[in-house]
């Protein structure tokens, strides 16, 4: 189980096409993932309509818990979508 | 442009510099359900896969869609559906399908309510996070219409669509070639559709409020994309001016009167659509608004955002003239991070440069060591920078010296020192009175003839009760014209007011001895063709006899004589 906290670093946060990236990705994996911010509640990664609800801005800290077998490569991946600056 | 009796003028956010004419047609944007069946008449099992057949097709529509903008409009744009597939594919909403399924609703029906709770979610919600709410009601509109049969929306050729709003399915799926153009009732410049119909070059007028769902299907409009209005009922006149404008072809080269004299025709631009004023054959921007980078926004704009826009411009005119108009806030325009002490009279109160060289002053140095060191790099080409609303030499002089100190300063960071060509806006009376001294000490003069109009006779261009008055024909606005244009220097003189953008004034203004015309994007080609009829010495007769013009009507018949 990884459980890591990070910045979120694209222009328009974690909103449409970042989260859809984030979202699609999560969904390619069998382990359970889960995200969250600073004090809010953890929510299902593979759901856009619980990850647009964040409503996660650009500078937020987010908390990523990846659980399972593919657990290392999830993480590395998402943390990649997360930390990455948006290219126009 | 003057309005009819008939014809009726709603305003909203112009997004495309485009014109269409044509009869109104509603996209129905709440498909219509019939009472659902009774509970027991509904069988779970075949509407779960009724829904799960509509999300295939849905996707592969959205694929499909996906491709085509790409290809179309671009790769980013594209990735608007990459949201919308997610949405489709979510969790949570097939969860939630499946309960209403269970609950006894068909599946059109299971879909609407499903989505009913994250719609007024994410509407609730501050910000750009309302227009989740706008990608869920597509996704939503899509599952309900694949469902029922009804992927086509059969709109009549020639249209102008109407709509509460405007979803990006809405947008890509639209002909070019067969709709006329689009309104919307909400939504802004900078939503997703908003954004695909302006890469479309489509006409499209946003945000026009309730007066919109006034209009019935059948209705002749005018969608005028670049001035924000959809003009209902046109009269002939208006009617045949904008399809004029519709039809004409770019001229891509400068442009000379019959008698090869040049007159460059510029863009006016308030947002960053250099690309767009190009393509209506712009021979480079005569009038860059550069409040746009400051307003609606919490802190200013740093000097590299600034550095990058005045760069994107001068790219966007390799071989033209980029002129940059220094920040002209203030009064009726309030910058959200600085608050002014309210004003009687904030057209008579600081404005432009007064708060440029006072108050905003660390605002206005930031800003002028940005032209600097956009001016002087390699690519693209020529900046300008013009000083607004100056009234006097000494104002004048202190904002040469602010931008000789700014040149000084980045030059010694290494940046090469590039003298841009400086001019200022004759705006005010004062400055027309003192034209000829303001012209010894700058490279040209550009006249804005919306503020100098409303300045030289004192009525309020806000203020419908004096509209009459705001007549820049008026023979004493053009008295001031005549009395820049005759400055006896070396300045060249420019027009970037409204008045420049209409082609039955061209001559007139030739005439007056103006040598650039800066205008609305959507106004270049029937301007550029205009220039090509016109013979110098007949319109300098023609300006000759409307400074001797005694009312502005006499002026105008003079114009209609010609």
């Amino acid at each position: 189980m990884i459980d890591r906290s990070l910045t979120v670093v694209p222009e328009n946060g974690l909103h449409a096409r970042p989260a859809a990236r984030f979202v699609s990705t999560a969904s390619q994996y069998d382990s359970v993932i889960e995200v969250s911010t600073e004090d809010g509640e953890p929510v299902d990664a593979s759901s856009m309509l619980a990850v647009t609800g964040l409503n996660v801005r650009s500078g937020e800290r987010v908390t990523l818990s990846v659980d399972g077998p593919d657990e290392d490569a999830a993480f590395e991946a998402l943390e990649e979508i997360l930390t990455t600056p948006e290219e126009e | 442009m003057t309005e009819s009796d008939e014809e009726r003028r709603l305003e909203g956010t112009g997004v495309t510099p485009a014109v269409g004419v044509g009869p109104v047609h509603w996209l129905a944007a709440d498909l219509e359900l019939p009472d659902p069946p009774d509970a027991d008449a509904v069988d779970p099992s075949t509407e779960r896969e009724r829904v799960a057949d509509a999300r295939e097709r849905a996707l592969e529509a959205l694929d499909r869609e996906r491709e085509a903008t790409a290809e179309r409009v671009g790769e980013s744009e594209a990735e608007i559906f990459d949201a919308h597939a997610a949405f489709l594919t979510d969790p949570q909403l097939e969860d939630g399908i499946d309960e209403a399924i269970d609950d006894g609703l068909p599946a059109a029906h299971a879909v609407r309510a499903a989505f009913e709770d994250p719609i007024a979610q994410f509407e609730a919600m501050e910000g750009s996070m309302a227009e989740r709410a706008d990608d869920l009601r597509d996704v939503r509109d899509r599952l309900v219409r694949t469902l029922l049969g009804r992927e086509s929306t059969g709109i009549p050729s020639g249209s102008v669509l109407l709509a509460e709003r405007l979803t990006p399915s809405d947008t890509t799926g639209l002909d070019p070639d067969a709709v006329a153009g689009v309104a919307t009732v909400t939504g802004g410049r900078t939503a997703h559709a908003a954004i695909l119909a302006r890469a479309l070059g489509l006409p499209a007028v946003v945000g026009v409020g309730e007066e919109l769902r006034e209009l019935e299907a059948g209705t002749r409009v005018v969608v005028d994309g670049e001035r924000g209005l959809v003009i209902v009922d046109p009269d002939p006149e208006t009617r045949a001016r904008a399809e004029r404008e519709r039809d004409l072809e770019p001229i891509a080269e400068p442009v000379e009167t019959a008698d090869d004299r040049p007159i460059e025709v510029a863009a006016n631009v308030g947002g960053d659509d250099f690309a767009a004023a190009a393509d209506r054959g712009a021979d480079g921007i005569g009038l860059f608004r550069t409040e746009f980078l400051f307003l609606d926004r919490e802190e200013p704009p740093t000097e590299d955002e600034q550095y990058e826009a005045y760069a994107d411009a001068l790219e966007a005119f390799p071989d033209g003239r980029v002129i940059v108009r220094t920040l002209d806030v203030g009064g009726d325009k309030p910058l959200p991070y600085r608050e002014g002490a309210p004003e009687r009279n904030p057209f008579l109160g600081a404005r432009g440069i007064r708060v440029a060289l006072g108050e905003l002053s660390d605002l206005f140095e930031t800003q002028l060591r940005a032209i600097c060191r956009a001016a002087a790099t390699e690519d693209g080409g020529d900046l300008a920078v013009m000083f607004p609303m100056i009234a006097t030499i000494e104002e004048l002089e202190e904002a040469l010296a602010r931008l000789e100190a700014a040149a000084s300063e980045v030059a010694e960071e290494g940046v090469d020192r590039e003298r841009p060509e400086v001019g200022v806006m004759i705006e005010t009376p004062s400055a027309a009175f003192v034209a000829d001294e303001l012209a010894a000490r700058v490279d040209f003069l550009s006249i804005g003839t919306n503020d100098l109009t409303q300045y030289v006779m004192a009525a309020d261009r806000e203020n419908e009760r004096v509209a009459n008055l705001q007549d820049p024909l008026h023979p004493a606005v053009l008295r001031a014209i005549d009395r820049t244009t005759s400055h006896g220097s070396d300045a060249w003189v420019g027009v970037c007011g409204e008045l420049a953008g209409d082609p039955a004034v061209t001559e007139l203004l030739i005439g007056l001895g103006v040598e650039e015309l800066s205008m609305s994007p959507i106004a270049i080609p029937a301007v550029k063709r205009r220039v090509r009829e016109i013979d110098s010495a007949e319109a300098r007769a023609l300006a000759d006899r409307a400074l001797e013009a005694e009312t502005r009507e006499d002026v105008r018949t003079l114009l209609d004589g010609e």
